[in-house]
Order: C-alpha cells, then structure tokens, then sequence
C-alpha cells in the first residue's frame, strides 16, 4: 500500500496540489474545503489568536494522523507573516497530542527539498507530474473564471455550481497533459450551455485578501456563489496560476508581477508588508480603474498584514469612490450574519447603479 | 540616491526646524530615548504627546481600526492628540532593528497607514529602519538631509543620538530572593499605564519583580525570527528556576507574534519547571480581573514552594 501524505487543502487547487505529488508514489490526503468538524479539532488545538487558516490547517493535519497518514506537507514561508512559523508549531502541537506525522517544509535546506530528498522520485516522470499540476492548476483557473461570468446570469440557481462540481471532477479523472488539455477544451462549450438571462447587468465585484480564506468555500462561508446568487460577477483576485508565476519569478511582465503591483500601490503603501497586503492595496486600485462596482475584502480576523492595510483601504475607498466591506473571519463568524452583510452590500451597489451607472471598459 | 541629491538643493530650506510630533507609544519605546536625541542634536524641537490614561485608551478604541493590537490603538490616540499641536509627526517604517531579525509585519505599513488616516491634519515623516540593510546610523543621517540638513550636520546628529540612546538598563542587584519576571514588547512594558498596575500590585503582594529591559537579542534568529519575541525567548532560556519564582508575559489582544511566540515560551518554561502566566491586556482590561489574577498566581506558587 502507498503511504498517505496529508496536504493542506486550498479550495478547489487542492486537486492540482495532490496531482503534483503523485510522482512520489504516495497517496494525497486532501479535501477541496474545510469541514466543520475539520475546523473544531483545529481550534480547539491551536493557540487562542492564531489566525482562522492557522486553525483550519492544523485541523487537517490532525484529522489526517488520525486517519493513520504518517506525512504532511506545508508551505514554509520566508516572509514576515506567522505563516512562517505554522509548520513548526503544527508539528508541536501534534507531537503534544501524541499523533505521529511528520510535516515536510516546501522550503530548501541544500539543493533538494526534504520532501523530495524523502520520496526520491524518479527524475522524468517528477517532471511530468510537475507539468500536470501546472495544467490542472491554470484548468482551475479558467474554470474559476467561468463559473464566475455564469452564475451572476444563470436563470437556473445552482447550475453554474453543478457543473464548476462536474468539470471538476472530470479534470480530476485526467491522466496525462493531453487528457487535461482535451478536458479544457470542453469547458468553454459546456459554460456555454448553461441557459443565462441576457438582460441581467451583474454587478462586479472584486474579491480580494488573504488567500486561504479566498479559496476555501467553507471558511468564507461560501462568498463566492452567495454574491453570484446576488447577481454580482466577482473576481476572485487570487488565482493559484498568477501566483505561481510571482512566486518563481518568471511574470515579470504579467499584470500581476509584484513589480507592476507595487507601482499600482506606491502612492498608497510603500512596502510589501507581508502576505498579500500589498496585492490587495493595489488591486483595489485597479479594480477602481476597471470600473468595478465594490469590492470584498476577505481576511481572517486579526490577519497581520491584511488588518495593518485597512486603514488603506479605507481612505482608497474614499478618494477613488469605490465601496469596500470589510469582512474579517473566525470560526465564530455566523452564516447568516455574513449572507446579511452581503446582501446589504450588494443592494447599496445596485442603488448606486441605477444612480450613477457606470463606465464600463 | 535621490535623497542625497535633493539634500543639496533642500539645504537650509526654511521651517526645516518646525517643531515636530513623537507620540509617546510604540516606536520611541522600541528604541528609547533615540529619535529625541537625533532631533534635539538637529536642533528641531520635539513634541511629544501626553502619557497614555484611561482617556488616551477610551479614544484609540474609537478612531482606530477596530482590529488592531493594542499598541497600535494607541498609537493612533497619540497621534490624534498631536494633530492640533504640530504639523509632522515622525512615525519611521520599522523592518528590523538588529541584523538577521525582522520586526513585527505591522510596523511595516504604519507610515502609510497613518498617512492614510491623518491625511490633511499633518504630514508624516518617515524613514525605513532595516538594519539587514543598512546600519541606523545611514538611516538617520538620510533622514537628516531629507529633512533639509546638510549632509555634515546629520551625520553628526546620527552620531550624537546613537551615542545618546539609553543604553540598556543594568539588572537590579541580586539580593538573593526569587523574583518574577514580567516580560512582553518594549512598548506594553514601557508603558507606564499598561505596566504599572501590574508591577504595582506584585509589590503589594510582597514579592519582587523585575522587568524585562528592551534590548537586542544575541543568539541566532532561531526559532523565532521577531525581534521582540526572540529577545523574550533568549530571556527565557537564560532564566534559573533557582532565582526565578514565576514569569508573567504582558501581551495585548490580538497580538500576532505573541499567538505564534507563546507556545516556544510555554514549552521552554515548563522544560525548567518555572510556573508562566500570560496576561492579555486590551482597552476593556478591568484592573479587579488583573488583581484577581495575579493573586491567585503568587498565592498558588507560594503554596507550591
């Protein structure tokens, strides 16, 4: 039998994340979002102001060692954030409770990571394992971007969902880079199926903060599909693909580079901060210039870098005329109170449509 | 680079020796008494706000962003109190104050911050402190010729403050007893109304207590790469469960450091078998709940002993 080896779940890039280590000739342990009882065993482990994806993801570690998974496998960030010091702690509070797994760092310490050191996969098909995680995560984003343009138009509720969940699993099932290049194909002919209201004018609305809690359905309570049902295209502003590319280095003409992010945000903040302070700041600055109606922004309470620009963001709302909410996260967070919030938002921004519609590029 | 070419054209720029504002929170505690120095050396007079009171805290959780720690609540009520007294305030950008460590992320946007939410009540004059890039010394020395001195003159001014920073305070002599220690960030224990009540009660109690001076960590940044922390984990390590009664850490809500910290300190504690206390201050900290706490800690190690 292959052993398990736990990932810590990201939404719907968790597949491409557990496509990525197959080559070790392990078995991912994931799931595509936090679940209620994920999240209890997490909070009641984690120290009392850890922040909410502290908690989910230590959750995760501790529901998988006792599904009897021996390995785990974490980010280890070099930046200012706590993200720094989550695998360490994790691995502390495991050891306290008696689990046995060990969590590899993504980080190198000589030329190979451990992880990889570990498993010592076979050179050619590594790459090719690495090739269709790069795939399946850039298929991710392209589905993301078009459950996002159906939903907030869709006359059956819950259709673009069904079929974001079906294309899904059909990209889970692809084998090769050819199989997921022929499933993407299908993508844009099957969103183009789906029956829409054409006299609808959505909304839009950025989505934009820490990245955890953007892409886990149940951690943000869903906020994605509650604004589409609202009517409102959102455009979730983390996108794995765009991130990978910042993290290695290569989009250093993409729109997203951090170069080009930090001249968007330069009369506003000045420094990277940490996390996604700084990719927040400024796509709230582009979302202003491309005419979005509002944005969300999405943070776990108490959340270092994203708390600390706030006061940004409150006077960009100002000067550029763009409402922003403000939404922070713990695992007190009430459903209904954040469907109320959000519903609220979204009729202000229809008001103010109808007001002062307006110029759309 | 291009500060020191506009130093030239700058020079001798009138209403460079306007008065200007230090709030009396956060960062002057971080590095004590060496922003006063550099501008007394300047010869630009310094405002400093008034010490925080009940009052200081009542507003900062008003005007400031609700999510904030503590400290930075407060800053925000110091400066506000400042607003109608001067027209700059200096609030530096702090990355890291000692070689190989970082600083808190949220020191990080500060400037822009405030900027963001005093804009049209006063200018803000900042300066990157990052000692993993360039010494302090540059560091105010280019604050001197961006504040329109001439390059001479601030560097001698850098030199003056440096020499005049308090140097850390020596330990109290040993008189043999077994104290507490009460550890947290230079800017919760400098601070005369969070700190005091506690440090006064203990003394009532009859037992000694020692504060823990700030100052810059010594060893590798490892585990912990904070400044702060890292100099309260070393503290920790170093401390003799002989002499040492008990530890009680002074951190305030919502504190991100001291939520990734405080599991390196439990452990390091328990390891050397020194009972540990963490006290959460924030602006509804009623001082009964604090008296009750901190009896109930000495009683229980007096009991143990």
């Amino acid at each position: 039998m292959k052993p398990g080896l736990a990932i810590q779940p990201w939404g719907n890039y968790s597949l491409a994340l557990a496509a990525s280590v197959e080559c070790l000739r392990v078995e991912p342990w994931t799931q595509r979002s936090t679940t209620p009882e994920t999240l209890r065993l997490g909070v009641e482990a984690s120290p009392e102001f850890a922040c909410l994806s502290f908690k989910a993801c230590t959750g995760h570690f501790i529901q998988a060692a006792q599904a009897g998974i021996r390995y785990g496998v974490m980010v280890n960030s070099r930046g200012t954030c706590r993200l720094r010091y989550y695998r360490e702690i994790q691995q502390k509070i495991l050891k306290e409770r008696g689990l046995d797994l060990f969590i590899f760092g993504l980080g190198y310490d000589g030329i190979k990571p451990p992880l990889i050191r570990h498993f010592d996969p076979d050179p050619i098909p590594f790459l090719q394992c690495c090739a269709r995680a790069q795939q399946k995560t850039l298929a991710v984003d392209a589905l993301e971007r078009e459950t996002w343009r159906v939903r907030a138009v869709e006359r059956r509720p819950g259709d673009a969902t069904r079929l974001l969940n079906e294309c899904l699993a059909d990209l889970d099932r692809a084998r090769s880079v050819p199989e997921i290049r022929a499933c993407v194909r299908t993508f844009k002919p099957r969103f183009a199926a789906v029956p829409i209201d054409e006299t609808r004018v959505p909304l839009r609305i950025g989505l934009l903060g820490e990245a955890t809690l953007l892409r886990d359905r149940y951690l943000n309570h869903n906020l994605e599909e509650i604004l589409g049902g609202l009517g409102a295209e959102v455009r979730n502003f983390f996108l794995l693909g765009d991130e990978m590319r910042n993290i290695f280095r290569i989009g250093l003409f993409s729109r997203n580079s951090r170069w080009r992010l930090k001249r968007l945000a330069r009369p506003y903040l000045e420094n990277l901060v940490g996390g996604h302070a700084l990719d927040s700041v400024a796509h709230a600055i582009r979302c202003a210039q491309e005419g979005f109606d509002g944005v969300v922004h999405v943070a776990p309470a108490g959340c270092m870098p994203e708390v600390s620009v706030r006061p940004i963001l409150r006077r960009l709302s100002q000067d550029l005329d763009l409402p922003i909410l403000e939404c922070s996260f713990d695992e007190h967070a009430s459903h209904v109170g954040v469907v109320t919030r959000l519903e609220a938002f979204a009729s202000m921004l229809r008001e103010r449509q109808e007001k002062k519609p307006r110029k759309r590029p | 680079m291009r500060t020191f070419i506009a130093s030239f054209f700058r020079r001798n720029r009138p209403g460079r020796q306007r008065p200007i504002g230090l709030p009396r929170a956060l960062h002057p505690h971080l590095q004590p008494g060496l922003w006063e120095a550099f501008f007394a050396a300047l010869g630009v007079p310094v405002v400093l706000s008034a010490p925080t009171t009940r009052a200081t805290l009542e507003r900062a959780e008003l005007i400031s962003e609700t999510e904030h720690c503590l400290p930075v609540k407060l800053l925000d009520a110091h400066l506000e109190e400042l607003a109608g007294r001067v027209d700059r305030v200096f609030v530096p950008r702090i990355l890291s104050l000692h070689r190989g460590f970082i600083s808190c992320p949220k020191l990080a946007a500060l400037p822009d911050a405030v900027r963001a939410q005093f804009r049209g009540r006063f200018e803000v004059v900042t300066a990157d402190v990052d000692e993993n890039r360039r010494p302090l010394e540059q560091t105010l020395a280019e604050l001197g010729r961006a504040l329109g001195f001439a390059p001479a003159e601030s560097a001698a001014a850098a030199r003056q403050a440096l020499a005049a920073a308090a140097p850390p305070a020596a330990p109290p002599a040993d008189s043999g007893r077994r104290r507490y220690l009460l550890i947290g960030h230079p800017y919760n224990l400098a601070d005369a109304y969070l700190a005091d009540p506690i440090v006064r009660k203990l003394e009532e109690l009859g037992v000694a207590v020692e504060r823990l001076p700030a100052g810059p960590p010594r060893g590798a940044p490892a585990p912990l790469r904070w400044d702060t922390s890292a100099h309260m984990l070393e503290a920790l390590r170093a401390r003799d469960p002989a002499r040492c009664a008990g530890v009680i850490q002074l951190t305030s809500f919502n504190c991100g450091c001291d939520s990734m910290a405080g599991p390196y300190y439990r452990e390091t504690l328990k390891a050397a078998g020194i009972p540990f206390m963490a006290l959460t201050l924030d602006a509804h900290a009623a001082l009964a709940g604090l008296d009750t706490r901190l009896e109930a800690f000495v009683e229980s190690i007096a009991g143990r002993a």
